[in-house]
C-alpha cells in the first residue's frame, strides 16, 4: 500500500481507481488480523449445514449461558442453554457422565410429544419427548453436536417442520 | 490523471465467478462438497459483516450458523456469484441488527478492534515503513464515521466482481458506468492525503 499522490483527488464520484483497491486490500488485511474468523466455525457450519432439511425452523440461544464455555471450564458444573423459535422453545441441561460423555435433559415449549435428533460426529441419537415435553439423551459423545426436533404429527399446533439448533459443543 | 479509468476486474476474477455459481448450481443438488466449499470461501465476509454491526463473537457465530441454514431455502433463486454474495451480506446484516436489538446488549468488550493493531515485525527497516503505514491507514479509519467504518470493512472482504452489487444494496451510490468510489472511500483518501501533508517527511 502506498500513500496517496500529493495532488490528492478524493471526489466520491470518481471511478474506484488502484489506490482505493489497495485501500481495500490493506483494511482486509487489518481486519483480518485483529478480528479473524475463528478458524474452526466453517467446520461447524458445515456439521450443521448437513442435516439439509429445507423445510427447518431456525432456533436462536436465547439463554445468557453460553455454549461454547462448556468445555472450557471442564464441564464440572451443569449448564443449561435456551434455544428460541418462532413455534418452540427448547431448554437443555448438560451434565458430565462419569466415563466422559455428556448427558442431556431437555424440555419442549409448549410440552409435547415430538422425535428429537441429537447429531454427532459419531452419529445420531433420537429419543422423544413425554408429554411434558421433556426428553432425555443418557449419553453423548463429547465435541460438535446438534439438535433437531423432528415436525409434530398432523395436528393443529402441528408445524410441520423441524426445528434445528445451531451446533453447539458439547 | 490520464490513467482515471475505472479499476479492471483481475483475470482470474471471472473464473471464480463461474466456478462459484458451478459450485451454487453443485449444493442445488445435493453436493454437500460443494455447499461446504461455499461456506469456506464466503464465511470470512459474514463473520467480518456480523462483527461490523456490534455483535460479540459468540453472538456473530450464531448468526452465520443462522444465515446459512436459511439459504438452503433460498439457493432455488440463486444463480449466480453475485446474488450470493449480496444475499449472504444483507442477510446476515439484517440478522444481526436483529440480534442486537433483541439483545439490549451494550457493545461487547471484544468489539474494542480500533486500539488492536499489532505491529508485524521483525524490526527491518522495510518493516517500519510497512508498519508505519498501516498504522497511519489504521488511524484514519478510526477518524471514519461507524457507518462508514462498517461499510469499508464488509466491502474489504466483498469479491472484487461482486462490489458492485453489494455496494448498491448497502447503499452506496453506484455509478452508472461502473463502480465508484462512493462517500466513504473518498473520506478516507481526504484523510489520509491531509496527514501525508501535514506530516513531516
Amino acid at each position: 500500500m502506498k500513500l496517496p499522490d500529493a495532488g490528492g483527488w478524493w471526489a466520491a464520484d470518481g471511478p474506484l481507481d488502484e489506490f482505493d483497491l489497495a485501500l481495500l486490500d490493506g483494511i482486509r488485511e487489518m481486519f483480518q488480523e485483529v478480528d479473524p474468523m475463528p478458524v474452526d466455525l466453517p467446520e461447524r457450519i458445515r456439521f450443521s449445514l448437513a442435516l439439509r432439511d429445507l423445510e427447518v425452523e431456525v432456533a436462536r440461544i436465547a439463554a445468557e449461558g453460553d455454549p461454547r464455555l462448556i468445555a472450557a471450564r471442564g464441564a464440572e458444573q451443569s449448564r443449561t442453554v435456551t434455544f428460541d423459535s418462532d413455534s418452540l422453545t427448547i431448554m437443555i441441561r448438560i451434565d458430565s457422565n462419569r466415563d466422559g460423555t455428556a448427558r442431556v435433559d431437555g424440555w419442549l415449549a409448549p410440552p409435547q410429544r415430538r422425535e428429537i435428533e441429537m447429531k454427532t460426529a459419531a452419529g445420531s441419537l433420537t429419543v422423544l419427548s413425554d408429554e411434558q415435553g421433556r426428553f432425555a439423551f443418557a449419553s453423548v459423545p463429547r465435541g460438535t453436536a446438534q439438535l433437531a426436533v423432528r415436525p409434530a404429527e398432523q395436528g393443529p399446533s402441528g408445524s410441520g417442520r423441524s426445528v434445528v439448533t445451531p451446533a453447539l459443543i458439547l | 490523471m490520464a490513467d482515471r479509468r475505472p479499476a479492471t476486474v483481475p483475470a482470474s476474477q471471472p473464473d471464480r465467478s463461474a466456478r462459484i455459481a458451478g459450485l451454487v448450481t453443485a449444493a442445488r443438488d445435493g453436493s454437500d462438497d460443494a455447499l461446504g466449499q461455499i461456506v469456506t470461501e464466503l464465511s470470512p465476509l459474514l463473520w467480518q459483516v456480523a462483527r461490523a454491526a456490534g455483535l460479540s463473537s459468540g453472538d456473530a457465530e450464531d448468526v452465520l450458523q443462522t444465515v446459512w441454514m436459511r439459504l438452503l431455502a433460498h439457493l432455488d433463486g440463486i444463480r449466480t456469484s453475485t446474488a450470493l454474495t449480496a444475499w449472504l451480506v444483507v442477510t446476515t446484516r439484517r440478522e444481526a441488527w436483529r440480534v442486537r436489538a433483541a439483545g439490549r446488549r451494550q457493545l461487547p468488550a471484544d468489539q474494542d478492534w480500533l486500539g488492536a493493531l499489532p505491529d508485524q515485525g521483525p524490526d527491518s527497516e522495510e518493516q517500519v515503513i510497512i508498519d508505519e503505514q498501516r498504522h497511519t491507514l489504521w488511524a484514519a479509519i478510526g477518524k471514519l464515521s461507524p457507518r462508514c467504518q462498517e461499510l469499508l470493512r464488509i466491502i474489504a472482504f466483498v469479491p472484487r466482481p461482486d462490489y458492485q452489487a453489494v455496494a448498491a444494496e448497502l447503499g452506496m451510490p453506484v455509478g452508472s458506468v461502473g463502480p465508484t468510489r462512493g462517500r466513504c472511500l473518498a473520506k478516507l483518501r481526504a484523510l489520509l492525503a491531509g496527514d501525508a501533508e501535514g506530516s513531516p517527511r
